[in-house]
Order: C-alpha cells, then sequence, then structure tokens
C-alpha cells in the first residue's frame, strides 16, 4: 500500500492553489497498480492527463471520474486508457540524458573495472519493450561513441525486444522523422543515417550492428529464462501495464538474468516499491536505477 | 586531524576577525534561529531588520518580487508577512554570512553554496517531518549551518581551499575527502569548531561535525542522520558545491538510513521511492525559493550600515 505523502510545509509560492482530493485518490491509485507517482508538484500533469479522458467521456468532476476507475463495470478498461494517456507516444532519442551520464560517469566504469579482472571483455544490454527502436539506437550511438575511450578493446550488444510485431518491424527498418531526431545532433545524424527521402533518416549498418531484434513476452518464462548474463537492463514504462504478480516475475527474471553489479533502469517516475526488495534503489545525478548487489557491496557503508 | 592542527584551527577561528566580529545583528539572530517559528516573535525580528538598511531594502525587494505575487509592501512588518518567517530568517542568516565573507575569499562560488545550503535545509525538514521528528525547526537550521566550514577553509585557507575544490571538480569526486588530503582536515571539522565558537547546540555541532560520516560518533542522532542524507539527495539531483560529482547514493543501504530505522523502526516500510519521488518533485521549487532568497542581485548588494 502507498503511504500518506509528507506532511511537509509546502515550499508554493503563497497564491498555488490546493489539489482537489480525488486527484490525490487517482494518483495513489495509479501509484498502487503501476507504480507510476506524480509528486504534488507534478499534480498539473496528472490532472491534464485525467482531464483528457474525462472530456471523452463526458465526465465533469474528478469525483467522478475516480469512480470510473474504480467501481463502474469498465473500469479496468478506463484505467488502461488512462496508463496510455500518462505514456503516449513520447518517445525519440536521448530522451534521457541523465541515463546515459550515470551509464558513462558511474556504472560503466564500475562493470568495467570489476569484469577486468576476468578476461571476457564483453558486455550485454537489453532494452525491454524497445517499442519503435528509438532506445536501442539511442544506446547504440552511446556505446559506438564511447568505443575508442571509455570501451576501447570492449566489445559490446545490445538485445531489443518487444512483444508487437509492427512496433518490432518498425525498429528493425529504423526509419525515424523529426521528432524521434529533435535531440540527435547533426553530426550524430550524419554518422550513423542515411537520408531516405520525405524528410526521413534511416539508420545505417554502423549504428545497427550492434542490436539484435527478437520478439520476447515478458511473461514467457521459458524465454525469459535463456538471457542471462546482462550487465544493463532498460525496461521502461513496460511493467506498468502488468498485474503485481506478473511484475513480480518479470522483475525476478531481470535480477536473475542480471551480472551481480548490473543495474536495471525503469522510467522516470517507475517504482519497485513492494513489488521487488532483492534490488537496491540507487540515485545518480539525475535519474534512479536499481542495482543487483554483488556479495561485497550487500549493507551500508559512508560516502 | 591530528592535535597540533586541530589547536591550531581551533585558535584561529577564534581569531577570525571577519566571522568573530560579526554584524550586530548576526548573534541575536542565531538566538532566535534556535526556536521554533511559532515562539518567534515577530516584532523582534522586524526590529532586528530594521536595524540594519541594507536588509530591510533587500527584505522589500524580496516581497515585491514576482514569486510573492508582487505586492505593494512598502513596511518591513508587511515584507516580513508577506515572505513568512522561515524565509525571512535563512535570508537574515545568508545576508549576515554574506557581510562577514570578504567578496574575494569566496572559494565555492555563493550562489552554488547557498543553492546547497538552504536546498539541504529544506530537505532535512521535509524528511523530519515525514519521520515525525519533533523539531522539523532544528533540522531546517542543522541543514542550513551543515557547511559553514566550507567558509572557515575560504578565509582562512584561501589557496589550499581552492586546489581543492579544483582537484574535486577535476576528478568529480567529493570535496570533504580532497580537504582532507590537501589541507589535513575537512570543511567538518572546520564548521565543528566554528558552531563550538558560536554556541550553537551539542546536536548542531554534532550535524555539521559528522554529515559526511555519521559513524565518527558512536550513536549519531536523528539530525545528523538526517542532515547526512539530505546531503547525499541534494548532491544527486544538482544541488551540490557547483560541479559534477560522479557518484550514485544507495540511501537505503546508507549507514545514516539504518541508524534512523533503528530509531524510528517504522521507517523499515517506508516506501523511499516514493519518498524521493517527493523530493525530487520539489526540486525546482527548491531551486526557485534559493533563487528568490540568495538570487544573484542579492549576492552583490551593497554591504553598508
Amino acid at each position: 500500500m502507498a503511504i500518506e505523502i509528507a506532511k511537509a510545509k509546502p515550499v508554493a509560492p503563497p497564491d498555488s492553489t490546493p489539489v482537489d482530493p480525488a486527484y490525490l485518490k487517482i494518483r495513489d491509485l495509479i501509484y498502487r497498480i503501476s507504480g507510476i507517482y506524480y509528486s504534488e508538484e507534478k499534480h498539473y500533469l496528472l490532472k491534464s492527463r485525467c482531464e483528457r479522458r474525462m472530456a471523452a467521456l463526458r465526465v465533469t468532476s474528478a469525483p467522478e471520474y475516480f469512480e470510473h476507475l474504480t467501481i463502474r463495470g469498465n473500469r479496468d478498461a478506463e484505467l488502461r486508457l488512462l496508463l496510455n494517456e500518462i505514456t503516449i507516444g513520447e518517445t525519440y532519442m536521448f530522451r534521457h540524458p541523465a541515463q546515459l551520464e550515470a551509464l558513462r560517469n558511474v556504472i560503466l566504469p564500475s562493470i568495467l573495472q570489476a569484469k577486468g579482472l576476468i578476461s571476457l571483455k564483453r558486455l550485454r544490454f537489453w532494452c525491454a519493450g524497445c517499442s519503435t527502436g528509438e532506445e536501442p539506437h539511442t544506446l547504440a550511438m552511446f556505446l559506438l561513441e564511447e568505443k575508442d575511450k571509455l570501451l576501447a578493446g570492449w566489445s559490446f550488444e545490445i538485445l531489443a525486444t518487444d512483444l508487437n510485431d509492427n512496433s518490432l518491424e518498425a525498429a528493425r527498418a529504423g526509419i525515424y522523422g523529426e521528432y524521434a531526431l529533435r535531440n540527435t545532433s547533426d553530426a550524430m545524424r550524419r554518422k550513423y543515417f542515411k537520408d531516405v527521402g520525405n524528410q526521413k533518416l534511416q539508420g545505417n549498418d554502423l549504428l545497427k550492428a550492434p542490436i539484435r531484434f527478437e520478439r520476447i513476452n515478458l511473461s514467457d518464462d521459458s524465454k525469459m529464462l535463456f538471457q542471462k548474463g546482462m550487465d544493463v537492463i532498460f525496461c521502461c514504462n513496460v511493467l506498468i501495464y502488468f498485474d503485481l504478480a506478473s511484475k513480480r516475475r518479470v522483475v525476478q527474471h531481470f535480477y536473475s538474468n542480471l551480472l551481480p553489479g548490473g543495474y536495471l533502469f525503469l522510467g522516470n517516475a517507475e517504482s519497485l516499491f513492494q513489488v521487488d526488495d532483492s534490488f537496491r534503489l540507487v540515485h545518480f545525478a539525475g535519474v534512479t536505477a536499481y542495482l543487483k548487489p554483488t556479495a561485497a557491496l550487500a549493507g551500508g557503508g559512508k560516502k | 586531524m591530528n592535535e597540533k592542527l586541530q589547536f591550531q584551527l581551533r585558535a584561529q577561528i577564534s581569531q577570525m576577525d571577519s566571522i568573530s566580529t560579526a554584524p550586530a545583528i548576526l548573534m541575536p539572530l542565531l538566538e532566535m534561529l534556535r526556536l521554533p517559528s511559532d515562539r518567534i516573535s515577530l516584532e523582534k525580528v522586524v526590529e532586528l531588520i530594521s536595524y540594519d538598511g541594507a536588509i530591510a531594502a533587500q527584505c522589500l525587494r524580496l516581497a515585491n518580487s514576482p514569486l510573492f505575487g508582487r505586492r505593494q509592501t512598502e513596511t518591513v512588518r508587511a515584507a516580513v508577512m508577506a515572505l513568512g518567517l522561515e524565509r525571512v530568517r535563512s535570508m537574515l542568516f545568508g545576508l549576515c554570512v554574506n557581510r562577514v565573507m570578504p567578496q574575494d575569499k569566496w572559494v565555492i562560488p555563493p550562489d552554488a553554496f547557498w543553492r546547497h545550503s538552504l536546498g539541504c535545509a529544506l530537505v532535512t525538514q521535509r524528511m523530519a517531518n515525514k519521520i515525525e521528528y519533533p523539531e522539523p525547526e532544528k533540522a531546517y537550521l542543522a541543514g542550513l549551518l551543515h557547511d559553514l566550514g566550507f567558509l572557515v577553509n575560504s578565509v582562512l585557507y584561501t589557496d589550499g581551499f581552492r586546489e581543492c575544490l579544483r582537484l574535486a571538480a577535476e576528478q568529480h569526486l567529493a570535496l570533504h575527502v580532497i580537504e582532507e588530503q590537501v589541507l589535513g582536515f575537512s570543511h567538518c571539522d572546520a564548521g565543528q569548531m566554528l558552531c563550538e565558537h558560536w554556541g550553537l547546540s551539542k546536536e548542531l555541532v554534532d550535524a555539521a561535525r559528522c554529515h559526511h560520516d555519521v559513524c565518527l560518533l558512536p550513536k549519531a542522532g536523528p539530525l545528523a542522520c538526517l542532515v547526512h542524507l539530505s546531503d547525499l539527495l541534494c548532491r544527486v539531483r544538482y544541488l551540490g558545491y557547483g560541479y559534477e560529482e560522479f557518484m550514485g547514493v544507495d540511501l537505503g543501504g546508507d549507514a545514516a538510513w539504518q541508524a534512523l530505522v533503528r530509531s524510528y523502526p517504522a521507517l523499515e516500510h517506508m516506501d523511499l521511492v516514493r519518498f524521493t519521488f517527493d523530493i525530487d518533485g520539489a526540486m525546482d521549487q527548491i531551486v526557485a525559493t534559493v533563487d528568490a532568497v540568495f538570487g544573484a542581485k542579492t549576492m552583490t548588494a551593497p554591504a553598508s550600515g
């Protein structure tokens, strides 16, 4: 169960308006069901997402909409529609620079140091729920850029999986328009893409070489068992659609597939609270990730 | 830190011209900072502020700023009421310290220093409320004062400390680690001594002393633990010392968190993720508040009166 929010004194300017308590209930419901959390200061976002659904349903008040999510007959479908609204197609390359910074500055150096002791200089990444491929392509660009620097002497591969065949097909084709490339510099575009007309760019062979696309259902235990030896797993805004029991299984699979010292990244506001307590939550500059501890890392220490 | 160095530093602090001859309002202000805000008299605050023309002008300017609804505030009393005692006292403290710090001695940029200190104060207070610590005001103050040792090092060891900051920024390491290597002591030691010199309570002294290592004390009090954790949170949320530290923070595995859980067993089942999301969500506002209180204009205000 979600714990009541802090009774901290608001630092908000004195003219900020109070939130309708029904939105607090909706916020807690979403958190309990999906693990996605809206802090007090982000309520306006939650409110605008709910309002879109409320307009579609011709519902005028938040308390009434809360009923649609909880006691009306179509509540499961409505909850899914709201989750869709929350995670709506907001995907583009280099969307989470803080994740890449954490990889470059802290995570990869520590993994390289630990793995450098053994002779196998290979890294494995997994984008679980890669949708139309923006995430694995971003990761590929990032890693290729580090090839002669941080990763000199190392090889790497990215496993990119999704359940949806259409998404996977689009991801394999790797053709993107301006929206997906809005954060991609000209230098990167020239190096890793070719112009295919119609104001679209397609990933070139250099970009595609490290990525292996595969259809995997995260609920398929038999397939999940065989993805061992991962160093970092990305699974952003995918688990929110799973019920608690399936979520636990998927996360346990991630845990056993990761090498000790490996990390799991979830979406920005997703939480594993009460889903799994084997991972350790670690804060990096502007981003959080989940660590599978090595035996030596278990327990506390000073910083 | 060896005994000789400790003795020397203590003597230097008691002779520090700028800090020991603080503005007349600093001592009554520190006295006032020890009280919970509902025991502070508005009249007393207004009196203190009115005593100092430059500070009174800052109060009016801030109360009339867009952040507070651009009120037409013309008296100090109305300005204090518009801003709220909490903001006013952190602003007073900041202005006093800015006044006593010779401008050419700042090593950490003043805006970074205040962002970190006030950010830490606000986060410490939030955490204190969350765990139902009985004196959230004291928690706020502990956060605000925890890094005063940086000012001592800036004044007394300007060049050495500047070198520390340069090395720490270059290697993306924690500043206290480099201070230990270069100076032989850290801002924790210097802060402890300054807080003692100012006659602050033992809890505040302890928080300044062991905010980077709660294991220094056989039994760290909750205040020191709260400050330690909020200092870490601020540093991974862009409220550090003005340079990028490469670090990962495991709050739940931290010794300070474990010490807190021993004092507040309910914390064991707390949703730490959600708690940090709340803090994350508040960060933008914390930054806005800090900038409003110690914004660039405030930093360069002429020192008069």
